[in-house]
Order: structure tokens, then C-alpha cells, then sequence
């Protein structure tokens, strides 16, 4: 008689990766091997380097993992596995196991956990001694290139790009673009692109103007057009559209231009989004109108999340939208009270300036003024209009900052050279307590007016504060401040010490720390950039972390932000404010595993930076 | 603290290997003959020492006299560890047919029986699978009865063995004398006793999944209440 341990099949078959193996007959013949073992709660079951040959399956209780200094690494509960890794490490175990609860263990030998690890792919997968590999992998499965947010503009292309020489005339030119049927003709020099032609370009340059057809195409080309790169998303270049109102752009892989992007072909791919939001928002003429954009931007957000964007991608979009808020209200402020005396420009601070901003934020921003500024002459000036876009920015759903830190606080509102004294200030004599506050001043973006005033404090904010390396050392243990949770155990959130909690703050304790280290490093590497991911690149460049470290800190990001942004959707949808705060119970055990792992890479890297911005001692 | 399940006064203990000898001698020649000269455990072995097999049965029916074994499931085990390798099932063919309310609580099909050999041809192979272990099973009187009218009828002899009966543990655990008694006793059901130490809810009404069922609340009882060093005679039936 065939003998069925059904049981012990279903309850091995309810969790990863049992469930993933599709051989029944081969688990089941796995399941006449196991062994069952009823342990009391509080003994070892892999004692303090004791040698282990066994892959554990909690059937019922808990289990608690301590390392080698008897420090608390993880609580795990049913349907959990444990001792695999001293089974891919022939048996020395580092970490020592022991019960907390009365539990019911299965035991499968090592044999049946090296066969199944050496022929199923999946199985394997979920064993990866690297958690950072597991991070990559599982990152990878989620993201299926189907929406313009997150294809990359590279797909939009399709056909090499129709290009003539800087020395050709007109007529040749046009020829040239009938020929191929296109709307736009690169120009090139020595191969190098210097410019683009448009159909309209004949139209008003040429023809309109009575120009003679053997008139070089180089005098009625664009000269340096924009353009994206290869790696670039497509949104970015109908975002750049938009901005720049050009219906054409050149992408570059190495320098040299594989394909041209027209608005023809993006609409073809995607015919809504957060792109029309943007339009729509330079289109208002009234506060009531930007009002009413704001109420559909929820629908943007939920719509970016079900079209599986990616959070740089929806940071990215979410920023855009803010920032056309804000450039849109200052051009309204400037109708109102006047072109401004001076040259000034409106800065972004923290999420805004990084480009990662999501749903629901409050405003942070501030405004640097020219050095020519008076306050006498000037003062009432930007004192009417800043307060005047600041609370007409809190109607329109970016909150008034708790903090007051807002371009209509007067603090705030400087001229540049007192900005860089304040600057200067903060770097040369750092106060840990007070740059905790003005952490959030280290991510400074111009969005409006006079940029190069918000390029030039960047440049000093650099230049200081790569000669401070004492500057470092406090922004390094500030970035210790934040501590991820350990993992989950049950519907709690694990804490270091042991303490267990019913909800924990994702933004806080999981995205605002990875933010911090890797803008420790990125001052330290002197990077220009702003956005974590591209500062993470910057900071690869300069080969500040080991191999490999800086991509799992992109990963980690991805990985907290995607459920954050899970998180706040299905709040959304479920009519509550969008918030942080996530109660374990409504994360899926794939979530959670991954949370785990991403959380260690961040506490990880925290004690890492510890140590290479450690001040000097004496 | 866990409470130490009660040593047997020395009337009390059986000496089952004593036994097991002498009906070597009585049995008629075949299987059955065979698993009593296999002899028994004496009943100084300690229990940590003693090979133990759960053992659950299911049937047409309550009653020994008129019901009949349809199912029988077996795993091995020690004080420690449960050993899925050993476990055994097997179906036999009722003389009688099923009533089909047995039908619905066992799940076992009339299709499904009508394939299975009769009891007579398999009761030799559960002998040996018998041979020389010590019982576990939930509520002795069922197993014990049913396998005993089985061999009654089959070889014309008793079948006997030593039990460790997980119900009648636990009875001696939960027992409290009148006076100190509040409302009703504890079930001692299989599941019930099983929750109370945290052991899983299974889909009872399996043999073999009883067997396991059982085999996990022995070693739960062993782990709270019950020393492996004392001798076997403290325990078995």
C-alpha cells in the first residue's frame, strides 16, 4: 500500500519553497525521510557550534537565532526554515537556534536539501547564502516592462537614426527625410551629433523665410539639442518634452546617437498619465484650477503603482508634479505682485530635491536671493510672494512644513552669501543635534528663477564639505540614529533587543536611513547629484564601498520604497489618508522576507559607515 | 512546573516479556506463533531505550463483536524522534459492506476497498511490523479489542501487546481529586489533548495520520511529563 504522509505534505506545501516545486511524487518521497521532533520551549536545537546535518521546517512554535555572541539575530515562527546555511557550509553553523515556544519540528535530512538545491533553480533561488543575490532576484521577477513609466526610452526606437552631414544643403536634407519618411533629420559632424532638423524647422527657418535650398542645414538646425541617454526611462523624455516643448529627441548610447524619440511614438505607447497632470497644471490661470489638479493627483499616483512604476520612477514622476506646482504658482506670484526685483530662485529641499517624492508630502523649500538684495528695497517683495505660494501650495495638498522650513520663513530666505555663511557654518562647526534638523538642507535643488544661484551654494556646500571630514563624522552618526527593525516574528515588527511592536514607520526606519547613508557618501565623494540612486552610481564610481555594496543599497531602496508605495496605494483605495506606518500583518510573506533582507543590508551599511567616517581619535 | 506523570506501584507494572514467552509456548504454529517467540522488551528497559510504533485503526463501526478493521496506519518512533521512513498503511476489504456514514467520516471510498485485500491476507504483514515494539495509541480499548477479535478469528489465538495509550497519559496528568475540581474535566480527545500542547490541528480520521497524531502527543507528553530514564513498566499497559 502507497503510504501518504498527507499531512506533513500540505503543511510543507503551504510555504516557499516547497510550494514552488511542481515534482509531487519527488516531495513526497522527501517526506518519508523526514523526521519530527517535539522540542520544549527555551532548548537549544542547534546548541553553540554544535555540527548540524539537518534542514529544520517549524511545523508549530518558534524559533529564536542567536550569533555567536548570543546577540538576538531573528525570531522565526511556522512554515519557516532553518539550518540550511551550516548545510551549504558542511555543517559548522555559525548561528546557534533555540526553541522560545513549545514547538513541532520537521527534520530533512541534508541529502534531500542538497539534491533539491542542486536541481531546481527555484528551490535554490530561496536558499542563496547572498541575500543581496535573493533581493536581486526578487526585484527582478516584479518588474515587467509594460508601461511607459518603466520602459526604458531605448524601446520606443524603431529604426536607426536617419542622419546627414553638417555640410549638406537644405534641399538634401529634406530629400533625405522624405526618403525615410521622417519628421526629424539628425545632423552630424565627424559622426558627432551637433544638432536636429524638424520637419517645422523647414517650414518657419526655410521656406518660410524664402532661404535658398543650398543654404547649409546647419543654419537652421538646433544646435546642442537635448538629449537621453539610452539607459534613460521613456517618461523622462515626454517629462523633457513637455519641459522644453520639442516634439523630437536624439538618444545617445556612448555618445553616439542610436534613434530618435517623437511624441508621436509615446503616444502610441501610453495615451495617459501623470505627463497630461503636468500639461495641465501650466495650463491654469487661478488657484481654484491648480486646486482641482490636485484633487486627480491620487488617481496619477494609484494609477503609476498598478502600471507597476517603479518607485524611482513614480519619485520621479510625484517630484515633477510638485515641482510644476510650484513653478506655476511662482509665474501666477509674479503676475500678481510684480517681475521680481532681483534675480532669486525658489530651492526644493529633501524628497522634493532628490526626486523621490510620493504621495502626500509636506512642502520644504526655501529661496535664495541675490546678493544684490536689500531688505529695505526688496524685503516686502518676496515676503508677499513667498508666503502667498506657500499657502497656496498647502491648499493644492503639499502641507504647510511642521518644521517651518519654507521659503516664507525669513530665516530661510536669504541672500547667497549669507546661505554659504550658514553653510559654512554648519559644516566647519557641526552640532550633531542641530544637523539632524538640517539634514534635509543637504538635498537642495533649484526649481525656479535663477538656478545657478541654487548651483553655486551647491558647489560651496561641496567644497566645504569635503575639507570637513569632522563634518562627516557627525553626518555619519546621524545616520546611525535610525535603526531598521530586525525582521518580523508573527504580526510584530523584531527589534534588536528583543522587543516586538505592532506597527513600525517604513519611511523612518527603512527608507530615511538608506537616504542618509548615502548622503554621507556622497558628500564625501564630492557627487553633484541629488537623487539617491544616481548618488548611489556616483558613489560606485568612487569606489567608496566594496564591491557590489552600493548596488544592494539601490536594491534595499527599491525594495522598502516599492511597498511603501504598495502600502499607501491600498490605503488610498480603501478611502484613508496615505501614510508610513505599516502593521506587519498586512504584508505578504514575500514582503517580509525581503523587507528582512533589505533591512540588514541597511543596518549593514550603517555600521559600515560608522567605521569609515570614524572621526580621528585622540 | 510540569507535573511528573506517576510511577506504577510495582502490582501494578506487567511484566510483558514473561508473558510474550509463555504464549510463545500456547500460540498455534504461524505468524502469530512467530511474533510471540520474537520476544518482548523486559520490563527494566528504560524508556528512552524502548522502540515504540503508534499505531491507529479504523473501522466499519464501533463495536468489535460486529465491526470490522477497514484501514491501519503505523509509524515508528522513539522518545525523541518520529520516523516518517518507517511508516506503513494499509487497507483491507470488509466482509460486511460500508454504510455510508462510516463512508463519510473515514473517506475512504467503497471503490477504494473493493481493490483491497481482504484483512485475513495482510494480517501477517502488521504482525511483523508489530514484532518486538511497544504500542502507542490513543484510547487502548479500541486497537487492542479490534485487533484481538481480528486474530481471534483469523488464527484461533489472542493477540496481545504492550501499549502506551496517549489518553490514559494523559488522564493521569490532568487528574485532580474531586475536591479540587472546578466544572467539567478536560476532553481527552485526541485533538483536544493535542492543543494542549500547541501541537497543530490535523484532519483526523486517517490511520496513519491518527498513528502520527498520536506519536507527536507521546513525545510531548515524554517532553513535559514523563522521564525516559524510568523503566517502561512505569508506563506500558
Amino acid at each position: 500500500m502507497d503510504v501518504e504522509l498527507t499531512e506533513i505534505l500540505e503543511a510543507l506545501c503551504q510555504h516557499a519553497p516547497f510550494n514552488e516545486i511542481a515534482d509531487d511524487t519527488q516531495l513526497n518521497d522527501m517526506v518519508k525521510e523526514i523526521e519530527i521532533q517535539y522540542v520544549r520551549a527555551g532548548e537549544w536545537v542547534i546548541a553553540p557550534s554544535a555540527l548540524n546535518n539537518t534542514l529544520f521546517f517549524i511545523r508549530s512554535g518558534a524559533i529564536e537565532v542567536l550569533s555567536k555572541e548570543n546577540k538576538l539575530i531573528r525570531r522565526m515562527n511556522e512554515g519557516e526554515l532553518f539550518g540550511y546555511f551550516s548545510l551549504l557550509r558542511g555543517g559548522k553553523s555559525s548561528q546557534s537556534m533555540r526553541t522560545i515556544e513549545d514547538s513541532l519540528l520537521y527534520r530533512i535530512p541534508a541529502r534531500w536539501f542538497l539534491k533539491l538545491y542542486e536541481e531546481n533553480d527555484t528551490f535554490s533561488d530561496f536558499f542563496q547564502l547572498a541575500r543581496e543575490v535573493r533581493l536581486r532576484v526578487a526585484m527582478d521577477s516584479q518588474s515587467s516592462d509594460v508601461s511607459l513609466m518603466t520602459c526604458p526610452v531605448v524601446s520606443l526606437l524603431r529604426r536607426p537614426p536617419i542622419s546627414t552631414d553638417a555640410s549638406s544643403n537644405i534641399r538634401v536634407a529634406a530629400q533625405i527625410m522624405a526618403e525615410h519618411r521622417v519628421s526629424s533629420l539628425l545632423i552630424t559632424e565627424f559622426d558627432e551629433l551637433i544638432g536636429i532638423v524638424t520637419d517645422q524647422d523647414l517650414r518657419t527657418r526655410a521656406v518660410a523665410k524664402g532661404l535658398a535650398y543650398d543654404t547649409p542645414i546647419a543654419d537652421i538646425m538646433t544646435r546642442h539639442p537635448i538629449v537621453m541617454d539610452s539607459g534613460d526611462y521613456a517618461a523622462e523624455a515626454v517629462l523633457k518634452m513637455m519641459e522644453r516643448n520639442v516634439h523630437h529627441i536624439p538618444v545617445v548610447k556612448n555618445g553616439r546617437p542610436i534613434g530618435v524619440v517623437s511624441t508621436g511614438d509615446i503616444i502610441q505607447k501610453e495615451s495617459h498619465g501623470s505627463i497630461y497632470l503636468i500639461s495641465d497644471i501650466y495650463k491654469q490661470t487661478s488657484i481654484e484650477g491648480l486646486k482641482s489638479i490636485s484633487r486627480k493627483m491620487t488617481h496619477t499616483f494609484t494609477h503609476l503603482v498598478v502600471a507597476d512604476a517603479n518607485t524611482q520612477m513614480i519619485g520621479n514622476a510625484m517630484s515633477h508634479i510638485g515641482t510644476a506646482f510650484v513653478k506655476r504658482l511662482l509665474q501666477l506670484g509674479e503676475e500678481k505682485f510684480g517681475p521680481p526685483p532681483i534675480p532669486y530662485c525658489f530651492i526644493a529641499l529633501g524628497s522634493q530635491a532628490r526626486e523621490e517624492q510620493t504621495i502626500k508630502t509636506d512642502q520644504d523649500n526655501a529661496l535664495i536671493l541675490s546678493d544684490k538684495y536689500n531688505k529695505k528695497l526688496h524685503g516686502e517683495y518676496f515676503e508677499a510672494l513667498t508666503d502667498w505660494v506657500c499657502n497656496n501650495l498647502d491648499k493644492c495638498g503639499y502641507d504647510l512644513c511642521s518644521g517651518d522650513i519654507m521659503a516664507s520663513n525669513p530665516r530661510w530666505r536669504q541672500p547667497l552669501s549669507v546661505w554659504k555663511e550658514n553653510f559654512s557654518e554648519w559644516i566647519q562647526k557641526p552640532k550633531a543635534e542641530a544637523l539632524l534638523r538640517l539634514s534635509i538642507f543637504f538635498d537642495l535643488r533649484g526649481v525656479y528663477g535663477d538656478k545657478t544661484l541654487a548651483l553655486q551654494l551647491n558647489q560651496h556646500i561641496r567644497r566645504e564639505a569635503q575639507q570637513h571630514s569632522g563634518f562627516l563624522t557627525f553626518m555619519a552618526r546621524n545616520a546611525n540614529q535610525r535603526k531598521p527593525p530586525l525582521g518580523f516574528f508573527r504580526q510584530f515588527v523584531l527589534d534588536g533587543e528583543g522587543t516586538q511592536s505592532r506597527t513600525f514607520n517604513l519611511k523612518e526606519r527603512g527608507i530615511a536611513p538608506i537616504i542618509d547613508i548615502v548622503r554621507v557618501h556622497a558628500l564625501a565623494c564630492g557627487s553633484d547629484k541629488l537623487n539617491t540612486l544616481e548618488r548611489i552610481e556616483d558613489i560606485e564610481a568612487a569606489g567608496l564601498l566594496p564591491d557590489g555594496r552600493a548596488k544592494d543599497l539601490a536594491l534595499a531602496l527599491e525594495m522598502i520604497g516599492m511597498v511603501r508605495i504598495r502600502h499607501q496605494k491600498e490605503q488610498i483605495e480603501a478611502g484613508e489618508e496615505p501614510n508610513n506606518h505599516v502593521n506587519p500583518e498586512n504584508l505578504s510573506s514575500f514582503e517580509k522576507r525581503h523587507l528582512r533582507d533589505a533591512f540588514h543590508i541597511v543596518s549593514g551599511q550603517q555600521e559600515f559607515i560608522k567605521f569609515r567616517y570614524a572621526g580621528k581619535r585622540s | 512546573m510540569s507535573k511528573l506523570l506517576k510511577a506504577k506501584t510495582k502490582e501494578e507494572k506487567q511484566d510483558w516479556q514473561a508473558m510474550f514467552a509463555q504464549w510463545a509456548e500456547e500460540a498455534p504454529e504461524g505468524p502469530l506463533k512467530r511474533y510471540y517467540q520474537a520476544g518482548m522488551i523486559t520490563p527494566q528497559t528504560s524508556l528512552q531505550d524502548t522502540p515504540l510504533l503508534a499505531l491507529d485503526l479504523e473501522t466499519t463501526g464501533l463495536d468489535p463483536k460486529e465491526d470490522e478493521i477497514i484501514s491501519l496506519g503505523v509509524i515508528p518512533l522513539s522518545n525523541k524522534i518520529i520516523r516518517c521512513q518507517g511508516a506503513q498503511y494499509w487497507m483491507a476489504k470488509p466482509e460486511r459492506s460500508l454504510n455510508a456514514e462510516s463512508v463519510t467520516i473515514h473517506e475512504i471510498t467503497h471503490s477504494e476497498l473493493a481493490e483491497a485485500p481482504p484483512l485475513e491476507a495482510i494480517l501477517d504483514q502488521i504482525l511483523a511490523a508489530l514484532t518486538g515494539q511497544v504500542i502507542v495509541v490513543h484510547c487502548v480499548a479500541i486497537e487492542r479489542q479490534f485487533l484481538l477479535e481480528a486474530s481471534m478469528k483469523i488464527y484461533g489465538f489472542p493477540l496481545y501487546f504492550p501499549v502506551l495509550d496517549t489518553m490514559d497519559i494523559e488522564r493521569h496528568i490532568i487528574y485532580k481529586p474531586w475536591w479540587k475540581r472546578f466544572g467539567r474535566q478536560p476532553s481527552l480527545r485526541l485533538d483536544a489533548c493535542r492543543q494542549r500542547y500547541k501541537l497543530p490541528r490535523y484532519k483526523a480520521h486517517h490511520a496513519l495520520t491518527d498513528a502520527l497524531s498520536s506519536a507527536e502527543l507521546l513525545q510531548a507528553q515524554i517532553a513535559h511529563h514523563m522521564d525516559p530514564t524510568a523503566d517502561i513498566a512505569n508506563y506500558w499497559l
